[in-house]
């Protein structure tokens, strides 16, 4: 069997960074300067449609020319590639952390690299980034990998298969494990998923991974057939490759529910359903579009007369993070979308009542009854109150 | 019931020396000698003679109170000197003085100053100031001790006899007190020293400092600074309390002769116009029968009415050309800018405000090589301010100036950092001081913009310099970058590539030329920006008839200061509107 892709890449990422450096070279050939592209990833680049359901990148792109001064950054690029070639080549992974310590080894042993050393490992993550950006390329695709935290999962219905690079096969029964959790890493879109019968009814993400561990432990995978994710805050490349693949493999509805407040809604919710502005070239294969937003929603505070926080305006990051939801209104381009515009009203509300609501506070309804968030979980879901 | 009693002034001051800074060990050996010293410049000022001046700091042993060593201070001056009949008066009477409101700019102001060294020597060591003088008329010099009689706030002159003294004419104070020696840093004797060397190009100083090698420091110009004549204050100016003190100095004239006697620019017609405001007869009523809730209908009366402003011509300077050389005198100059501004008005008092920066070659960085903030030289009636920084409007100012627009380094909202010395001068027959030790000014909105006016003029003339600098290194930099970098990318290309060695030497020619390009640009701009600062350089020479080498005046480069700010970084420019194709794009 062939590699294991995350998607169908028609390019042939060596050839093509073979094309790109010979295009350079003829350019210095000629005494012209060469000029390296790469898409534009950030907020104003971003466009978003419901068709498409993630965001995308414009045409803006960012260029970069060779001159005096950029020509340390253009020479520390074609290092790091041909490292990261090598990688491909000899089919070795790597994190960030050990391409720096990699290159950092280069340099010691061979003097002449001496000049392009890094001080730290944000500036050789930086190059690595512009790399994939110009390549269009996933960083996972050039068998780079970051330590993706969460994406813990439990389910009494789900089968994994993974094939391996040797060829072989490994079949995980996710119901199996007991409470120990399915993690999925480095391509969870290269798995094949099925069911162990019929079909699942739907699938959870909590944004605390706690206290999806507690209805695992309740046994809310037990009385009901569904999958429960634990995200971990910010969903990381491998949670959010992970989403995808359940949405796109078993064609459940997938839930997400978490606190109620601005960072929340725009980090961790509307970087799993639709990506981010950072990293516009690879949000088709990281977002799972058709997640909706369970809770904790502003009728949830009214209807079970939830303990909120009041945002305190004179503490900087809750002040920040106040701003930057008024900000996401205005420019960002998902929460403009006239199809989200029910969560756009979240926003809304957080910037007007000037409160958050934790995901936990549904314990307080009744102290009593430990399977309190469950019942209102699955009422929720039963009465389709979601966004 | 107990009696009240009113104390006399000197208990009053001994029982409160530390409002007059001597509150600790080493301020109380700085303010000595700087009681001393200002007052042989003021009093050398008035005579018209170019001050001569030997300073001798001794440590004699320990002191008489706990961790404070016996210190010798001794001050002598080739000023008019005092007849001996005067000496008794001058150190060891409160409140005597021949400058005493008189609206100058003179460094003294109150007659507290020299009386309140000699009652610390005193308390500490018992036993005053020995003074020796020699007036012009004078064969022989006096030599005494002085005490301050505290019960009776009087001089009390001992062991008086003459004395041979190979001086014309001068004064000599020598105090022994409780103290510590601190030279540097804000409140140290040496950045008093330095800063009185600043602000009097016409000063000659020898000092000696504890084990420290003697410094002698020659004068940068030969004419006594014309003291203008004193100024009356404007009324604005006052608060009701200052008004009816005020007011208790004329005494007995009427209301109306008050207002033309005791002020400035209250005309014929202003009277009238208070007058209007006023119940009848009150502005002839005499002065001693106005009572109380009758000064406040005065007060707001003079208020309501429009003054003139104050004139400035009650104001001294320094000027450019005599801080352009004194500065010089402080060590190894790197470069330096300087701005006397036009005196002005300042919440209705005269003031003008002088600023001198200068780089040195041996300041300012720290033990761990981090750049220390410039030092900073305050001064109000050219005395150096030491103490209590922070609440000065001085300091003020050069904190919400924007430094990093000239070129300097600046941490937030502070004092800029690196081998500087910032000199403020306030020259202010008025100036308002927070407190009675005249460490801080006290300054409204007016007077700080005024200031950070000052401040932004020298920094604008500081950056021709740094900027020509900076042009210098970014050449450095890049022809270092294409020879460090060049090679590696070509190399890396070739090695993906698989290109032969042919492909490799004409591609490091190419990248050579381009990037030779780059940097005959640096070049060039460095070459304009060291020709712009020559030409400048000239033209201010020219105005101060100096040599060449100098500075140029601020004017000059006002409007070239735009393009400071405008150098932008080249090499990341996101292109809008460039095509590319890839992934979905879709636009709503
Ligand atoms: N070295 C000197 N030579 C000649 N006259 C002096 C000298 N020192 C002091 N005097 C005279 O003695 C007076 C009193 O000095 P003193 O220092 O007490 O007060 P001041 O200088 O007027 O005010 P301040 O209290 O602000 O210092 C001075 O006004 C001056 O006339
Ligand atoms: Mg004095």
């Amino acid at each position: 069997m062939a590699k294991a892709r995350i998607r169908e890449l028609t390019k042939d990422i060596p050839k093509e960074a073979k094309i790109l450096c010979d295009t350079m070279l003829a350019d210095l050939e000629k005494a012209k300067r060469p000029v390296l592209e790469a898409v534009k990833c950030a907020l104003d680049n971003s466009f978003y449609s419901p068709k498409v359901g993630y965001l995308t990148p414009g045409d803006k792109v960012v260029k970069t020319e060779l001159n005096v001064s950029s020509v340390q950054k253009m020479a520390r690029t074609i290092f790091l590639l041909e490292v990261l070639l090598g990688n491909l080549k000899s089919g070795a992974v790597n994190t960030k952390r050990e391409i720096y310590y990699i290159s950092k080894g280069l340099m010691k042993s061979n003097p002449t690299y001496k000049a392009l050393d890094f001080d730290d490992q944000p500036e050789s993550d930086a190059v690595i980034d512009f790399i994939c950006d110009m390549l269009e390329v996933y960083r996972e695709e050039m068998n780079c990998f970051a330590n993706d935290r969460g994406g813990q999962t439990y389910s009494k219905n789900l089968v994994v298969t993974e094939t391996l690079s040797d060829g072989t096969t490994a079949v995980v029964d996710v119901g199996s494990l007991g409470t120990t959790p399915f993690q999925p890493k480095n391509k969870p879109q290269t798995f094949r998923l099925k069911p162990k019968k019929g079909k699942v009814d739907f699938c959870l993400v909590v944004e605390s991974e706690g206290t999806a561990n507690t209805l695992v432990t309740n046994g809310m995978h037990r009385r009901h057939n569904c999958i429960i994710i634990g995200a971990q805050g910010v969903p990381s490349n491998g949670v959010r490759g992970w989403c995808k693949t359940i949405e796109d493999q078993l064609k459940v509805p997938m839930f997400f529910y978490g606190d109620l407040d601005a960072y929340t809604l725009q980090n961790i919710f509307r970087t799993l359903k639709a990506g981010s502005a950072a990293s516009l070239i690879r949000n088709s294969d990281f977002s799972a579009p058709d997640v909706k937003f369970l809770g904790v929603l502003p009728d949830d505070v009214k209807r079970y007369d939830l303990l909120c926080y009041s945002v305190n305006e004179r503490d900087v990051a809750e002040a920040r993070s106040l701003k930057k939801a008024k900000d996401a209104l205005e420019n960002d381009p998902f929460f403009r979308d006239k199809k989200n515009s029910d969560l756009a009203d979240i926003l809304h509300w957080l910037v007007k009542e000037k409160k958050r609501c934790e995901q936990q506070a549904v314990f307080s309804v009744d102290p009593k009854d430990p399977l309190i968030l469950e019942k209102v979980i699955v009422d929720k879901i039963k009465r389709k109150s979601y966004v | 019931m107990s009696k009240i009693t009113s104390s006399s002034t000197a208990e009053y001051f001994a029982k409160n020396l530390q409002q007059v800074g001597f509150s600790s060990p080493s301020k109380a050996v700085l303010t000595t000698l700087k009681e001393a010293v200002d007052n042989s410049l003021d009093a050398c000022e008035d005579a018209g003679i170019l001050p001569e001046l030997e300073v001798e700091i001794t440590k004699l042993g320990p002191g008489h109170t706990r961790n404070t060593d016996l210190v010798q201070i001794a001050v002598e001056d080739n000023g008019p000197g005092l007849d001996p009949e005067e000496l008794a008066k001058v150190f060891g009477e409160y409140l005597a003085s021949s400058k005493f409101g008189r609206g100058r700019c003179s460094r003294g102001q109150q007659g507290i100053g020299i009386s309140a060294a000699t009652t610390w020597a005193q308390l500490t060591n018992a036993s005053g100031v020995k003074v020796i003088s020699k007036t012009k008329n004078m064969r022989k010099a006096v030599s005494a001790v002085i005490d301050v009689d505290i019960k009776g706030n009087r001089g009390l002159v001992k062991k008086k006899e003459t004395v041979d003294w190979d001086k014309s004419h001068g004064l000599r104070v020598e105090f022994r007190i409780d103290g510590r020696i601190v030279l540097n840093g804000d409140g140290g004797l040496l950045t008093y020293l330095e800063g009185t060397t600043l602000v009097n190009p016409h000063l000659s100083m020898r000092y000696k400092l504890i084990d420290q090698e003697p410094v002698n420091i020659e004068r940068v110009a030969n004419e006594v600074p014309d003291i203008p004549a004193a100024t009356l204050p404007h009324p604005h100016t006052m608060k009701l309390g200052e008004f009816m003190t005020h007011a208790g100095l004329y005494g007995k004239i009427s209301l109306e002769n008050f207002f033309k006697k005791g002020f400035s620019r209250v005309s014929d017609t202003s009277i009238k116009e208070i007058a209007k405001k006023l119940p009848k007869g009150l502005m002839v009523k005499n002065l001693m029968t106005v009572k109380e809730d009758e000064f406040k209908k005065i007060y707001t009366a003079m208020h309501e009415v429009e003054l003139v402003a104050p004139s400035t011509r009650s104001v001294l300077t320094v000027g450019e050309e005599g801080l352009s050389k004194s500065i010089q005198r402080l060590g190894e100059v790197d470069f330096f800018s300087v701005v006397t501004r036009k005196p002005t008005i300042c919440d209705f008092k005269p003031v003008v405000v002088e600023v001198a920066i200068a780089r040195f070659k041996d300041r300012g960085n720290g033990p761990d090589g981090h750049e220390q903030p410039a030092q900073l030289l305050r001064f109000a009636n050219r005395v150096p301010l030491q103490f209590d920084k922070g609440a000065c409007a001085i300091t003020r100012a050069v904190e919400t100036v924007n430094w990093r627009t000239y070129g300097l380094n600046q941490p937030k909202d502070s004092v800029p950092t690196g081998p500087f010395v910032f000199a403020i001068s306030v020259t202010s027959p008025f100036i308002k001081f927070k407190n009675a030790s005249k460490e801080t000014i006290d300054g409204g909105d007016d007077l700080i913009e005024e200031i950070r006016r000052a401040l932004m003029q020298a920094g604008q003339k500081l950056s021709r310099h740094i900027r020509a600098e900076g042009k210098a290194a970014d050449l450095e930099r890049k022809i270092s970058h294409i020879e460090k970098f060049g090679p590696i990318l070509v190399e890396g290309l070739a090695r993906i590539v698989g290109a032969p060695k042919s492909r490799i030497e004409k591609a490091q020619e190419g990248l050579r030329k381009l990037l030779g390009r780059d940097a005959s640009h640096a070049e060039k701009d460095l070459e304009e920006a060291t020709s712009k600062l020559q030409i400048l350089k000239a033209r201010e020479a020219k105005k101060l008839g100096l040599p060449d080498d100098e500075e140029l005046p601020s004017e000059a480069v006002v409007e070239e200061h735009e393009n400071a700010a405008a150098d932008t970084p080249d090499d990341e420019t996101p292109a809008k509107g460039t095509k590319k194709s890839a992934g979905t794009r879709k636009k709503k």
